[in-house]
Parts: structure tokens; sequence; C-alpha cells
């Protein structure tokens, strides 16, 4: 296993370095980063499959000549399973990529996006499998560099500068934070060694352990989205390009997940007051809900993608929150629930959102563009990529028989069982939660009907989507992967369930494979079948029957399939686009309701003609939702620090001699402390 | 042996001394290119210096670094000095901050400074060179005041390889010198950093007309 771990790194390796050495071609550079890709993720799944399978760990180290770091690599099952949804989502973007990079052929270096993309992987990699604390934030370092240099990738364009700029503050913020949480573990352990924070030779007391969670939650958070935090994430993911989109928003952000997992579980050991659980979860669930929200009026389809990144990562801590909170009241089979249901939709979100940006990608590939509105009618010119990225909404939506359906069953299920908890005040929040992730749900299916048929049905509202082309064989397989992951994870829970439970069982410290796999792994059963239960399989059979059964009651009863023309309502108009359905009015009514939530703007000047004010000459119309956090929050953090920077500059003089009389000064001063 | 290395520590300390001594010269000197000659004089002094302790201590790669700070700071760093004023043309430095006899008594108490701060450290030293610590001290001290005391780029320049000599000199009396590699990528640096210099001195006459690092507050926001 020793043996793929070096294929892993050394083909990330010959990708990273390989696209400068050939010839400046771009279908060569293309291929010389996207194979070595390839054979590195392919290589991840396999040693992540293993890693869950096998019963020891896998470990590696490389001692290094500076204090406290140490190039350790141990892949447990935690480790193993998000390496596992790393390669996946790696595979298919990297296939994808040989067709995808094309478009960038004359705008942008291809070999150094080949490069970059190598490195990127080789990072996020490198992140779960670390061991060693200066080894993590290397690598957590690295990854945020790598893909800030990718969302830059077109930076001759302003707002994609602005993304970038923005990102990396908010990420290098972050990563302070999470400096802070890591130094507060080093105070009880005493090294930077993963294994000594799991026993540390003196336990930290009380404070620092919630100091420990709330940096950790800071840190982490800023990269996974958690509103507030989430602001840098609807920028910089839909700048970058598509396949690095569908990566970060995919897989960079579930490395936050695990780093929270693995602190809270592993490193604290599973041991903490019930408000930490209840923080996440009501995180989670602002998350979820605000993401949705935004995501619903977002007409840009990248921008729109990135928001429900928000919205997901907020499902994958409502499941997690749910877990700790169990955990703390010492319900493990409940805790083991929840943190499985959470790491489920970790992995199905890094399937469906990849191929929802791999799909975006294919729309912009084709178009050139990506507001929603200039689509239209694109399912007759591109059908596989409409097929795929169906698949790819109707999971995001959670509907049967998809694979966001049945993580997001099994969320709703550890919420539920909150009956079981001793306080009525958690007894009474968790369905609160469940309540909001139903109607999170609602406004997610909304979103994608609003999404697929204003893209993809209809008439073509532009020349751009009238003469769109279906994609590249590679873009195809690329999606198709992760449309078949999507549609298998979701009939088929019972083979990724026992996997799962590998992860779970050391953190919560029980396992409840036996408990879900109810009827010999046919059905799922949350820790009790008599609470309820779901057969995925008996489900898929239920639905295609049912179709069928409308099909063959349609051809029998029906007798009206024939084609017939006949004048439409249009009063003898022909049809044309103008007539459609915008995206803007069919989020009219939601905007309408959550009125309180967006702060709208709506303004509409008309021009009359001077004759007759019954003739418009022309008409002008745009809305805007307010931004609330960017301006309550982050706008006074910003002047704040401003002003303070203004009043801070009259120490800078523009005086070289001056500077040099403070730096002589204070080094005067010290010397004279020193004795 | 003890004879020689008792009369050896004084030799060095008397070479120590000399480097001290031509810092005062710098800075009582107005012209540049007596400047520049200065320094190099107080390169030559650190030359023998770091030879002797060579000598008497039989570390052979200070042999190595004293020739190397023959080559670069008593021939190379002067010459490009030189040019540097001939193509400026500016042969005096009319302006300081502070005048020549304040100046003096500020460097004055700077080697009182350093001799008072180093007091402590000294008698813990056994190396036969640990006396040149403090005066090594005062160089740097003495370098540092320069480059604040004097306005053109040039004279800011030769203050701060003073502080580079002062700094060599104390890594020679603290532990015998650095190791070879430490100090090879140290001697690189300084000319490097000379060249740099020298290049960005004659940007500012160009840009300015004039090598007074003041014209540089015009660049403040």
């Amino acid at each position: 296993m020793l043996n793929l771990l070096w294929i892993l790194l050394g083909s990330y390796v010959v990708g990273i370095l390989l696209p400068f050495c050939l010839p400046r071609r771009a279908e060569v550079q293309s291929l010389s980063a996207g194979v070595p890709a390839v054979v590195a993720t392919s290589a991840g799944v396999v040693l992540g499959l293993l890693g869950l399978t096998s019963s020891g760990f896998i470990t590696g180290s490389l001692a290094s000549t500076i204090p406290l770091l140490a190039f350790t690599i141990r892949i447990d099952p935690l480790a193993a399973f998000f390496l596992l949804t790393i390669s996946l989502a790696g595979l298919a973007a990297s296939i994808y990529a040989l067709g995808y990079v094309r478009h960038f052929d004359g705008r942008a270096s291809v070999s150094t996006i080949g490069s970059l993309f190598n490195g990127f992987l080789c990072s996020m990699t490198l992140v779960v499998l670390a061991d060693n604390g200066f080894f993590f934030l290397i690598a957590w370092e690295l990854m945020s560099l790598l893909s800030y240099f990718l969302v830059v990738t077109e930076h001759e364009k302003t707002e994609v500068r602005y993304a970038g700029l923005f990102y990396l503050i908010m990420t290098h913020v972050g990563t302070a934070f999470i400096i802070v949480a890591f130094l507060i573990l080093f105070q009880g352990a005493g090294s930077f060694s993963f294994e000594i924070f799991r026993h540390p030779n003196q336990s930290l007391p009380e404070g620092m352990r919630t100091l420990a969670f709330l940096m950790a939650l800071i840190g982490f958070g800023t990269k996974a989205g958690i509103v507030p935090l989430h602001v840098w994430l609807p920028y910089a993911h839909p700048a970058a390009p598509s396949h690095i989109s569908a990566l970060m928003s995919g897989v960079m952000i579930k490395t936050a997940i695990y780093a929270l997992i693995r602190v809270y579980f592993d490193f604290l050991g599973g041991q903490f007051p019930w408000w930490w659980g209840f923080t996440v979860l009501f995180l989670g669930a602002t998350s979820a809900l605000l993401g949705v929200m935004y995501a619903l009026m977002e007409h840009d389809l990248k921008r729109l993608l990135a928001f429900h990144s928000v919205e997901n990562i907020g499902i994958i801590l409502l499941g997690i929150g749910a877990g700790m909170v169990f955990q703390s009241y010492g319900l493990k089979e409940l805790a083991a629930l929840g943190l499985l249901a959470g790491l489920y939709h970790t992995i199905n979100h890094a399937m469906f959102k990849a191929l929802l940006f791999l799909g975006a990608g294919s729309l912009l590939y084709a178009t050139h563009v990506r507001n929603i509105e200039e689509y239209g009618g694109l399912l007759r010119r591109m059908p596989w990529t409409g097929v795929f990225f169906l698949v790819g909404a109707v999971s995001i939506s959670a509907l049967p028989p998809t694979n966001g359906f049945v993580s997001e069953w099994l969320v709703f299920q550890s919420l539920f069982l909150s009956y079981q908890l001793p306080t009525a005040f958690l007894k009474l929040m968790l369905p609160i939660a469940a309540a909001i992730l139903a109607l999170t749900g609602v406004l997610a299916l909304a979103c994608f009907a609003k999404a697929f048929g204003i893209s993809f049905l209809a008439l073509a509202r532009s020349t751009q989507a009238r003469h769109a082309e279906e994609v590249p064989a590679p873009m195809l397989v690329g999606m198709g992967l992760l449309a078949a992951f999507c549609v298998v994870l979701g009939v088929a829970p019972m083979v990724m369930l026992p996997l799962l439970d590998r992860v779970v069982a050391p953190l919560a410290g029980i396992s409840i494979e036996g408990k879900v796999l109810a009827m010999d792994g046919w059905a799922l059963a949350p820790v009790n079948v008599e609470f309820s239960s779901l057969s995925t399989p008996a489900l898929s059979l239920l639905l295609m029957a049912l179709a069928l059964l409308g099909w063959g009651l349609a051809v029998t009863f029906g007798g009206r399939l024939r084609k017939r023309r006949y004048k439409t309502w249009s009063c003898g108009i022909n049809l044309t686009p103008r007539m459609e359905y915008t995206a803007t009015g069919f989020v009219q009514p939601i905007k309408r309701v959550f009125s309180t939530v967006y702060q709208p703007t709506a303004k509409l000047e008309t021009e009359f003609l001077h004759e007759s004010r019954y003739f418009a000459k022309r008409r002008h119309f745009e809305f805007h939702i307010e931004p609330i956090f960017e301006k309550y929050l982050y706008d006074p953090l910003v002047a704040f620090f401003t002003t303070l920077a203004d009043r801070l500059r009259v120490i800078q003089a523009g005086s070289l001699h001056l500077y040099l009389t403070y730096i002589f000064v204070t080094l005067i001063l010290l010397l004279l402390l020193a004795v | 042996m003890q004879v020689l290395s008792y009369s050896g520590s004084q030799l060095v300390d008397l070479c120590s001394a000399l480097l001290l001594l031509t810092c005062f010269a710098i800075v009582a000197q107005r012209r540049l290119s007596a400047c520049v000659d200065l320094f190099a004089l107080q390169s030559a002094f650190l030359v023998v210096t770091t030879a002797l302790v060579a000598y008497l201590t039989g570390n052979q790669h200070l042999y190595v670094a004293a020739a190397l700070t023959g080559v670069i700071k008593v021939i190379i760093i002067p010459r490009v000095l030189k040019k540097v004023i001939d193509r400026l043309n500016v042969k005096r430095e009319l302006v300081m901050y502070v005048t020549v006899p304040a100046g003096l008594l500020i460097c004055g108490g700077l080697v009182m400074l350093a001799f008072f701060i180093s007091q402590p450290i000294i008698p813990l030293g056994f190396l036969l060179t640990r006396d040149s610590l403090a005066i090594a001290l005062a160089i740097v001290l003495i370098g540092l005041f320069t480059m604040i005391a004097r306005q053109k780029a040039v004279t800011q320049l030769v203050g701060f390889l003073v502080l580079e000599n002062g700094l060599f000199l104390g890594a020679t009396a603290a532990t015998y010198g650095m190791p070879l590699i430490v100090e090879l990528g140290v001697f690189f640096d300084v000319l490097i950093a000379t060249l740099i210099a020298g290049i960005y001195t004659n940007r500012l006459q160009d840009a300015f007309d004039s090598v007074d690092t003041n014209q540089l507050t015009v660049l403040k926001e």
C-alpha cells in the first residue's frame, strides 16, 4: 500500500513538472497534465478504498531538520474517506480538463493551469493525510495559495482580481485562527505530532478547550464557507476555471469538514459540552437556509452553485452538529448516526456539486456566457450535458433515487431522534433545525427548477445559446462518471454505509452498521427499525414502476400521443424567446415572500414617447438584493481598519533617516534592557 | 603558549581598535571619496585582524574569509563606489543632520554604551578575541549612526558597509568566525547589496537630480 502512496505522490509531481517540459502545444500540455492526474487520482481512489477496508493504519514519516516538523503521513479510516472523496472528484475533473482547457488556449497558459491543477490536488491530498500539525499547516497553505493562483487565471478581468484578493485575505485570516487552535493544542501536548495531540501528557483546562473549539470553528469555518464567513465563496468559486471550481466547491471546502471532525472528535476526544454541538448545529441551519436563499436570487450559474455550496456545508454541519450534541449526552449510537449522515452528505455533495460545476463549465464552453437568462433551449443542442446536469440537479434537490436524497434523509432522521435527549430545549431545537432543513430542501428544488428549466428548456434566448454545440468527449466522460456515482450512491447506500461506519466507529466509539442496515442491507433503518426505515432499491423500483405505469396508462387510455399541429394560444403569432418565463420572473414570488431577508430594491425606469404616454420608448428594470453580511458586518470592519491605518500613518513620514532612527533607538533600548 | 596567546590577544585588540579609529575618521570626514578610501582602509585592518586570528587559532577557513574580505571590500566595492561618485559628480557631503563635532561626541557616547553593554558578557568568554566584542558592537552602532546622520545615499551606503564590517568583526570575536559557507553567503550578499544600492543611487540621481535621500519623502502617499 505504501507503493500506491508513492505512485500517487509521484504522479502528482510528474503532473506538476511535465507540462513545463513539453512543447507549447495546448493538446500536448493538457495531456501531460491530465494523464498524471488521472493516474494519481486513480491511485488515490484505490488507496482510499484500501484504507477504509484494511484493519491497520498506513503510516509513513520523513524527518526534517526543522524542529517540531516531521513529514508524517497516516491513513486512518477518516483520512482514507476524504482521500477517496478528493480522488473521485479529482479523477472526474482531470478527465474533464482534457477537453475543457482548450477553452483557455490563447487566453491563459494551459501548462500553468495543468501544473497548478496537479499541485492543488496534491496539496489537498496531503492536507488529509498529514499527521503533524506543522506539515498540515504547510499543506493547508499550499492548498490555499495554489487555489488562489487558479482563481486568478483570468487576471486580466478586474472582478477576477478582486475575487482573488478577497479569497486570499479571507483564507489567511482563517489560517491565522487555525494556527491559534493548533498552538493551544500544542500547549497540552508539547509537540506538533497529531499522535501526541490525541494522547497529550496533560489535558487542557476547560477554558483552553473552549478557545480551541472556537478558533477551529472560525478558522476552518472560513474555508468551509459557514455563514457569515461565506462571503468570499460566491466571488472566488465562479472566477476559477470550471474544473477548478468543481474541485474548490466540491472538495476543497470539505477539507475543512475533515479538519473539524479531526479536531473535535479525534484531538479533543469527543468530550465536549452540549453547546458546542448546538453552536455547530445553529451555524449549519443558518448556512443551509441563507445559502439556498441567496442562491435562488442568483442568475449567474456558477455563483448560484457557489451559494449552494454554502447551503450544503450547512446540511453537513447539521449532521455533524447533531452528532456532537448526542455525543455530549453519551448517546453514542445517535452520535454515530449524525456523523455518518454528515459524512455521507460530504461525499454526495462532492459528487453532485462537482458534476454541476462541470456542467456549468460545459455551458460556458459552449456559449461563453454564465448568465442563465442568456441560455434557454440547450437540451436540444446539448442533450448529454443536459441529462448529466439534470442528474446533478435532482441530486442536489434531494430527490430519490439519487444520492442527495439518502444523505439528507439520514440527517433528518438523526435530527428527529432528538426525543431521546434529556433536555427540553434541545428536544425542541433539533426538530426546528429539521424544519429549516425541510424549507431548505424545497427552496433548493425551486432553485434548480429555475436553473435547469430556464437554461435547458424552451427557446434559446441568445445567439450564443442558439449556436451552442455539444462539448467534446472527455468533458462528457468526466461528467458521466460523476453522474453515475450520484445514482450509485443513491440507489445502493448499502455499499457506502459499511465503509462510513468504519470511519465513524472509532470517533463515536460504537459501530452501528448492523443497526442501520436492516433486512440484510436492503433497507436503511436509523438505529431503530420501528422508528423509520427506507429501502432505496425498492424506492427506485417503485419510482420506475410508477413511471412505467403512467406511460402505460397514457398509451392505453390517452390515445392522443400522435403529433398534432394546431394553433397555439399565442394568437397566431410565432413563439419567440421574449414570451418565455425568465429566471427573474421565476423567483419573484419567493423574493416577495422573503423580502425581510432579501431587502430587495427594484427600480423601473420608463422613457415615454413624448407624443403619447401610452407608448414607452424604453424600459429599464433593475433589481438587486441587499448583501446583508457584507454591508453590516464586513464594511464596518473594513472601515474600522482603514481608520486605524490612517491614524497610524503619522509615523510613516517617508524619510529614510527617520526609519533608520526608529531602528537605531529600538536597538539601543533593547540592548540596554538586556543589560 | 600562554605568553603567545596573551600577546596575540593584545595584537587582535590593537587591530580592532584601529578599525574603530577609522570609524571616527569616517564620521569626521566630509569628502565622499575620502570616506570610501577610509572604508577601504578599515577593511584592510579587518583583513589583518582576521588573518591574525586565523594564525593564532589555526582556523584555516578564516584565511579564506580574510582573502575574500581583501578582494571584495578593499578592492571591488571601493572601486564601484568611486565610479558611482565620479558619475554623480558629487565630491562633498555638504548637508549633514549633525555637525561633525556633535557627531564625534555622539560616537564617543556610543562606544561607551557598547562597552557598558558588553561588560557583563566579556568575562564569560574564553576566546583570545573576546575583548574585541565591545569594539565590534561599537562599530555596528557607529555604522548605523552614520546612515542616519548623513543625507547623501553614497555615505549611507558606506555606513551600511561599516556596519557590516562591525558584524564581521563581531562574528570573528565571538566565535572565531562563522562556518565558511555562511561567510561566503554574507560576502555575496554584501557585494550584491552594494551593486544594487549603487544602481539605486544612480536612479535617484536621474529622478531627482540629487542623491539626497530626503527627496524620497515625496514618494509618500
